[in-house]
């Protein structure tokens, strides 16, 4: 190793035998000659600013920046922003888990035995493994998973390269399974994601599905400051987490009941008045008027022939029957009846019974008074009581992470959830919302694909034409807003890229369908089976155009840029090899470190990581901030960044195509691809070799597109580590938040369809909670109803739950002997004492965990603050750090909830990034046994 | 007609818009930064003829016609016997030092490598390369002919957006590089007792950009 940083493990090592001398080398061994900006890829998207130090070409040490300025008078500013993590981050540079050079497998796959190769080799070899591909089975035989893992200059490398050749990209949200579907329903986005400074200003904060303690290091502080402010803190979880510790209240709820335990409260509000009546009439579809006959809306087109499918009703006093404006949720000082029974005439002449959904919901809700509630929750029913009216009479924000998405029913979990805000008033205005997840507009980066050539007079050109074709789809839609026009913009954009949802690769070629089909793990609702409704819905289209790769296209060649489905895959390291694997005629991963995905590669090629290489990570609304890391020292051994091996590699497939003489073939789109110039299309004819060039272009056109500070470029991040965005931009997934930017105060998503009066991106128009698609009634969730989790894995007695560990977010960290110093350094599975008790199982003692689905084998941390008969496994421990090399994601089936194979219905339709179907993989049923056996 | 003429660059691009433009305002500040870019070129005869033939501040003058604001152009004096070998020696002696040209912009900064690609990087952005057989991108006279560019092409383009964008990027430009480093390098070189014309070239050169500056500032909103 030719690097020397953090050469030595402690103070000790340096204070030896001569400790004059050694305290010398001590005090030296903390000096630097150079310093730079970074930042980090931990998954958590924070993107801390770092200052990081560095002494003869090698990193020193890292130290939170603190340079982040204070935006509005009276709210606490977000520095330091910054975790253990990324403090530690430098030691990965060199642990012992990082790839230095490319590597090809010899013997089978997953004996771990590797030749060292050089580029040329590697290169070659992954080239004339394309070629093959292409030429015998199609470019949708090749196949990427999407991450965000390497920052953007590494996401965009693969991208570009897989749209190129016309290779399947599998969009990063189904793989990693965060979709707050049920923000989806409600909304039509999941992007109700304000700066992270806003929660400084809610008088409630309900700490539901999340562990900020843990998860939310860099922004916890909040928390506190809102707490010195008068804040009431109530945690809402089976565990007494790290978070519950410092919480006003704690309630322990009964895993999986979340949605019995939020509908009680709206019970309570709606029973006792406590609701906001006009929020409810002007921000929500519950004063919609709903069919008694048939379940459904009632629909212009039921009024009128040849009327819309989209246009609503309802009920005043003084028109009666009136028809609900799409363009606006501006009540015009008129509020419709929220309660009551009317009759209408049909454009058949025949009358219908209607009522609203508010009606509906108050009948339905009393199957949730708290009594009842409290026997499905186990949450005393004065604890419920005492929350509704909490809730309804404050400021309040759920801050949640992306666990409740991760249950087989957490969209309605999340369902539940949304309406307590619904119902008292509480997003868009400060303080309030439910927290999701929002990129900022960086809107350079959304252009870069776009451009045929690099400059100013491209972007100009890029965002004249997407205004006019907007100002078009405008015309023929008046009513929709902006953020409807970027979806839909978004929705074209589809059609014609190489994203799919993991899905129907999941489906056809990983061997779910098998499992996907065991009725005994499913919702007890579905009347026929899992392929029934799947064959169902792509009879109907609902899928057309992302539903692939085909079943008759199994994929020949996979690409893992950064991404670990062996360890992260719901089924685990068992599913994918057995059942993926022997089809692959390539396994291609890159990566900096030796995941349990580069095991069982064929190739590894070895990344620069960050402080190694310039890059951006992912910017989202939490900060509201494009961070920048800077190249601190030389990448180790022979790493390169991506986007270097992309070049490379697509110089390499026109150079090997030229010798085979083959140079054209078809896309999946029947259209003619060409390989005379994938690197001259890949760098835009050489104006994109340099990174730092893409960067600054990337920059230049956010700046020039209004979402960076006007003169903004690659200088103004080297200068100052990391710029506020000015705007959201003009691309659906920064005008989802709906909230002007100002350069003065913090950012409360929403605030549009609060202040401005927007609509929402739904069916309705309105924030929905009642969904009358017939695959919803069939289901009898047309409103959010509690339904018990499946017995996901078999009947078992434990409900085995995860979360991100304190000491990692995914496997990232989990090579950094630092971090790994301050746990265990293990995997292992938290046990409440008294199960530890009758289990006969002792602390540090090894177990079995099992259900009819798998098994693995893992230590146990005995604790009481877990609740009996929950057990706890932290997500991102590497499959080869338990023994067998079986993860715990052995015993997750990975189910998927059929309703959301739905599409093609209002705003339940793809998107990159949104509604899609997607596994689950909390509370598996499982068993516990002692083992007299060591790791 | 205006008509732009690069020397230190280049267009990348075939696909590069209108060549010519009526005259107006900006055609005007463009004429000038080509003028100006001229004179501080490395010593060349027709430079040096334009000297010796007193028509150097006329030149400016024509350019400057329309310009949407006045500036202190004065008038050098320029004694009627300077060889070209006695004025290509004070253009050496004013604007050599041990270091390099002074008239680098990269002079003024230990970090002369990132400034260059930072300077590059705004070429780039803007449709422009370096000429290969030009003189270094950061030189004085590189810079002028950016500017002039700029001008040119914001008055060439029927897009608001891309005028919006041509107009920041002056602003920023004369910003970043120009307004705080040629008052310096007139400082510096007027220690040397600078003959005509190059003592009137460098501070009319001052006046104008600081001018300039003003103007495109004004013209975005402050």
């Amino acid at each position: 190793m030719s690097q020397t940083v953090h050469s030595s493990d402690s103070i000790g090592d340096f204070l030896g035998n001569s400790l004059g001398d050694s305290l010398g080398d001590y005090r030296r061994r903390w000096s630097w000659d150079r310093v730079n900006w970074g930042t980090h890829c931990l998954n958590c998207l924070a993107t801390c600013n770092y200052r990081v130090y560095s002494k003869d070409g090698s990193v020193v040490f890292e130290e939170q920046s603190g340079n982040i300025e204070a935006i509005e008078a009276q709210v606490p500013d977000m520095n330091p922003l910054g975790c253990q993590k990324g403090s530690a981050w430098s030691q990965q540079l060199v642990s012992q888990d990082r790839v230095l050079h490319p590597l090809k497998r010899i013997n089978e796959r997953g004996e771990s035995q590797w030749q060292k190769i050089t580029w040329d080799q590697a290169l070659s070899e992954i080239a004339n493994s394309i070629l093959d591909t292409l030429q015998e089975y199609g470019p949708e035989s090749i196949v990427f998973e999407e991450s965000v893992e390497g920052g953007l200059l590494s996401q965009s490398a693969f991208l570009r390269f897989a749209s190129i050749i016309g290779a399947i990209t599998l969009d990063a949200q189904g793989l990693v399974n965060d979709l707050p579907i049920g923000h989806h329903i409600t909304f039509g986005k999941f992007s109700c994601a304000s700066t992270v400074d806003d929660t400084f200003k809610s008088e409630l904060l309900l700490l539901w599905h999340s562990n900020p303690a843990y998860t939310s290091i860099p922004y916890h502080h909040y928390i506190t400051e809102a707490r010195y402010r008068g804040a009431q803190v109530v945690t809402v979880a089976p565990d007494y987490s790290a978070s519950a510790v410092n919480s006003d209240m704690y309630i322990p709820i009964r895993p999986g009941t979340d949605a019995a335990f939020a509908l009680s409260i709206c019970q309570v509000m709606i029973q006792n008045k406590l609701f906001d009546e006009q929020f409810v009439a002007e921000q929500t579809d519950l004063p919609l008027l709903v069919r008694l006959d048939n379940k459904r809306f009632l629909r212009q087109r039921d009024i009128k022939k040849g009327g819309s499918e989209e246009k609503f009703y309802s009920w005043y006093e003084d028109t009666k029957l009136t028809e609900v404006k799409n363009s606006s949720l501006e009540l015009e000082g008129k509020k419709p009846i929220l309660e009551g029974e009317f009759e209408v005439v049909l454009a058949d002449g025949n009358s219908a019974k209607v009522t609203t959904v508010f009606s509906l919901l108050k009948e339905f809700l009393k199957e949730y008074e708290p009594q009842k509630a409290s026997v499905v929750c186990n949450v005393a029913p004065s604890v419920i009581e005492e929350l509704a009216r909490l809730i309804s009479s404050k400021r309040c924000k759920i801050l949640e992470g992306f666990n409740a998405a991760k249950y087989y029913h957490g969209d309605l979990m999340e369902r539940a959830m949304c309406l307590c805000l619904g119902l008292s008033g509480n997003w868009g205005k400060p303080g309030t919302g439910i927290q999701g997840l929002a990129l900022a507009g960086l809107d350079g980066y959304m252009l870069f694909s776009m451009k045929r050539k690099s400059g100013v007079e491209e972007t100009a050109r890029l965002l004249d034409g997407i205004e006019a074709a907007m100002e078009q789809m405008k015309v023929k839609d008046p009513d929709a807003t902006d953020e409807m026009l970027g979806n839909q913009m978004l929705s074209l954009s589809v059609a014609s890229g190489t994203s799919a949802p993991p899905f129907f690769f999941n489906y056809h070629h990983v061997g779910y369908k098998e499992v996907w089909n065991k009725s005994e793990w499913s919702d007890a609702s579905m009347t026929k089976s899992f392929s029934s409704y799947f064959d169902d819905a792509m009879r109907r289209g609902w899928w057309g155009g992302v539903a692939k790769p085909a079943a008759s296209n199994p994929p020949k060649m996979l690409f893992l840029v950064g991404t670990n489905p062996i360890r992260r895959a719901r089924g685990g390291r068992d599913r994918m090899v057995k059942s993926l694997w022997p089809s692959l005629e390539k396994v291609v991963t890159i990566d900096f470190r030796m995941s349990s995905t580069a095991l069982m590669s064929d190739i590894v090629l070895p990344a620069a990581m960050q402080y190694e290489r310039v890059n951006i990570q992912y910017p989202i609304t939490h900060t509201l901030r494009l961070s920048f890391s800077d190249e601190a020292t030389k990448p180790q051994g022979e790493a390169k960044t991506e986007w270097e091996i992309f070049s490379l590699l697509s110089k390499k497939v026109t150079e090997l195509a030229k010798e085979r003489n083959f140079m054209e073939y078809l896309d999946g789109k029947r259209q003619v691809k060409s390989l005379d110039k994938v690197y001259e299309s890949f760098t835009l004819e050489g104006a994109f070799e340099s990174e730092e060039a893409i960067i600054d272009e990337w920059v230049r056109d956010s700046a020039d597109a209004g979402t960076l500070p006007i003169g903004s470029s690659i200088e103004t991040l080297r200068d100052k580590g990391s710029i506020r965005f000015t705007g959201l931009g003009m691309f659906a997934p920064g005008l989802s938040v709906a909230a002007d930017v100002k350069r003065d105060k913090v950012m409360t998503a929403f605030s549009w369809h609060v202040e401005k009066k927007l609509p929402f991106p739904t069916l309705t128009h309105r924030a929905q909670f009642y969904i009358d698609h017939p695959w919803f009634i069939e289901a009898n969730e047309m409103l959010p109803i509690h339904k018990e989790n499946p017995k996901l894995g078999g009947d078992y007695p434990f409900v085995l739950t995860s979360g991100h560990s304190r000491w990692t977010v995914h496997a990232v960290s989990m090579g950094n002997k630092s971090v790994l110093s301050t746990h265990r350094g293990q995997p292992i599975v938290v046990l409440n004492s008294d199960d530890a008790t009758s289990l006969k199982v002792k602390d540090g003692q090894l177990v079995k965990v099992f259900n009819d689905y798998g098994s693995f084998k893992s230590k146990v941390k005995v604790a009481s603050r877990v609740r009996p008969k929950q057990a706890i496994i932290y997500n991102g421990f590497e499959p080869h750090m338990f023994s067998d090399w079986k993860g715990s994601n052995e015993v997750e089936p990975g189910m998927v909830k059929w309703l959301h194979m739905v599409g093609k219905y209002g705003h339940l339709r793809y998107l990159p990034f949104g509604w899609q179907p997607v596994p689950a993989d909390r509370a598996i049923s499982v068993g516990i046994e002692a083992i007299d056996e060591s790791i | 007609m205006f008509t732009f003429s690069l020397s230190g660059l280049e267009i990348k691009s075939n696909d590069n818009g209108p060549t010519e433009v009526e005259e107006n305002e900006t055609t005007s500040r463009s004429a000038v930064y080509m003028v100006f870019g001229k004179f501080f070129s490395p010593v060349n005869n027709e430079q040096y003829d334009a000297a010796i033939n007193d028509h150097l501040d006329k030149e400016i003058k024509d350019a400057a016609t329309l310009l949407p604001y006045s500036f202190d152009i004065g008038r050098p004096t320029v004694d009627s016997s300077l060889t070209l070998e006695k004025y290509m020696d004070e253009y050496s002696r004013l604007f050599s030092d041990s270091g390099g040209s002074k008239l680098l912009a990269s002079s003024q900064t230990d970090d002369k490598e990132n400034l260059v690609n930072q300077i590059k990087r705004d070429y780039e952005y803007f449709g422009l390369g370096a000429n290969a057989d030009a003189r270094p991108l950061d030189h004085l006279a590189t810079l002028c002919d950016f500017l002039q560019y700029l001008c040119f092409k914001e008055a060439a383009t029927s897009s608001a957006r891309l005028k919006s964008s041509f107009e920041r990027a002056q602003r920023d430009f004369l910003e970043h590089y120009l307004t705080g480093w040629i008052p310096s390098l007139v400082d510096e070189v007027d220690k040397l007792t600078p003959t005509e014309p190059f003592s009137w070239a460098l501070n009319s050169l001052k006046y104008f950009i600081l001018a300039d500056y003003e103007y495109i500032v004004q013209i975005l909103g402050g």
